[in-house]
């Protein structure tokens, strides 16, 4: 997100001398992230996105948890909320093939009961 | 508003395994965090021994809640330093043999909302796409119930090396620390760890949760006798600290008089053994260990040593250490 950022906020910063208000309004409307203002939770985008920008708070955007959470609930309830085709994890075609010894070991309370009756750890 | 904090030193805290609460309550104990959860410390420098993973649900919070402590506490010229303990390094390494269930449902819901963020990026013109979470993962684990493997699936993508959580958090850890006198360790350290050389442990182990390195000598992180591992000198019985290995082992480091160590817990609270020449404070204090009392070690500028309790009554066998809290524990008023 930072070089997103930093990409909005350049384009936003052309006039060193507007307010931090004005500056973030001219961010918003960076095309580059045209995208994640459409959609249904893309109002809640801008408010969380302008929040950020406009914070003056010492860690910055930590004045903005409720536009946050509330961009975060939206996209809760719209799984859909951003273009289908982006979001989809296209694990499949990028994954590199597990190795054969790609093993994790598992709490006992995690490990499937075997079927054999004997065992009994 | 008058700020009050410790004397400038050095304060110690064991063992946390997922256990924010207790975590919070040990470092308010010592003076270090206000009743907002900011530090509170001034120019104290906090030291973790390490094992912040397993045992508990709330592992990714304490992470996040110790990056931040450190960046109020450096910005008044104190510190947060965080250490490697044997855990986090079984995390990397997929043992997950530890691992509390609410510890599962943590790194899900991490890693849902990391793959959102990832995915929203995608979005962003220009943007580089964000490399998949769970590149190499396979997607089932043979003989583990299918309700953990997401769980499972998440603490893999976080926790490998170059993992995020990893790299943001495990990275920055020490694996073994000089301050003054004082050799911090989880485990504990030998004379032959000292040859390897301690700034070298420190970058092996760093650079192979960087992934700049394939990997990390057992003998350093992963053994009986590595650093994290050993109990030599942390065994509750103090008759049972080899105290000659010991004080061999801290011979071999100039200046250091004393090794603090975590790992091993101690029924009793923090104590020391063989002279006060090991200082043992894993109290357990996790939900998932024996719900111990949060305690803090204090080391002050002159090298004394203080335990910060919240147990009110006496250990009869520490009174040496020993100093129980009174209405905020020592605190010293100091000017703006």
């Amino acid at each position: 997100m930072e070089s997103l950022l930093a990409e909005a906020t350049a384009f936003g910063n052309e006039d060193a001398n507007a307010s931090l208000e004005a500056k973030a309004q001219k961010a918003l409307e960076c095309p580059c992230i045209q995208n994640l203002r459409s959609g249904p939770c893309g109002s809640q985008f801008s408010a969380a996105f302008l929040c950020f920008l406009k914070s003056t708070a010492e860690e910055k955007g930590s004045d903005c948890v409720q536009p946050f959470v509330a961009l975060q609930s939206c996209i809760q309830t719209n799984p859909n909320a951003f273009p289908k085709e982006v979001l989809e994890n296209d694990e499949a075609e990028t994954q590199e093939k597990p190795s054969e010894d790609y093993k994790i070991i598992p709490p006992r309370w995690a490990v499937e009961p075997t079927t054999s009756p004997k065992t009994k750890l | 508003m008058s700020p009050v904090v410790l004397i400038r030193g050095v304060a110690a805290v064991g063992d946390l395994h997922g256990d924010l609460l207790k975590s919070k309550q040990a470092l308010r104990l010592a003076g270090l965090i206000d009743s907002q959860d900011r530090w509170s410390g001034g120019s104290s420098t906090l030291v973790q021994v390490g094992d912040v993973l397993d045992r508990g649900g709330q592992e990714l919070k304490i992470l996040y809640f110790l990056e931040k402590l450190k960046r109020q506490a450096v910005k008044v010229g104190g510190n947060v330093i965080t250490m490697n303990g044997n855990h986090e390094i079984m995390n990397i390494d997929r043992n997950f043999f530890c691992v509390h269930p609410s510890g599962l449902d943590e790194f899900q819901n991490w890693a849902g909302w990391f793959s959102t963020g990832n995915n929203m990026k995608q979005l962003c013109d220009g943007l580089q796409k964000p490399k998949d979470l769970y590149d190499g993962i396979p997607s089932t684990f043979p003989g583990i119930k299918q309700q953990y493997m997401n769980g499972f699936r998440a603490r893999i993508a976080a926790l490998r090396p170059q993992g995020p959580i990893a790299t943001r958090f495990l990275s920055k850890n020490l694996t073994v620390l000089v301050v003054g006198e004082s050799v911090f360790v989880h485990g504990g350290i030998l004379p032959e760890h000292v040859d390897y050389g301690l700034e070298r442990i420190n970058e092996d182990v760093r650079d192979w949760i960087t992934g700049s390195r394939e990997t990390v000598s057992s003998d350093l992180v992963r053994t009986r006798n590595s650093l994290l591992w050993l109990r030599k000198f942390s065994n509750e019985t103090a008759e049972d600290c080899d105290c000659s290995l010991l004080e061999h082992a801290l011979s071999t480091i100039p200046g250091a008089r004393r090794m603090i160590m975590g790992h091993t817990i101690q029924r009793g609270g923090i104590n020391g053994a063989c002279n006060n020449r090991a200082i043992r404070i894993d109290v357990g204090m996790s939900q998932g260990c024996i719900n111990g009392l949060p305690e803090v070690l204090e080391i002050s500028e002159d090298s004394g040593l203080r335990i910060l309790t919240s147990n009110p009554s006496d250990h009869q066998n520490r009174h040496d250490l020993l100093i129980p809290e009174q209405h905020g524990p020592r605190e010293v008023e100091v000017q703006a």
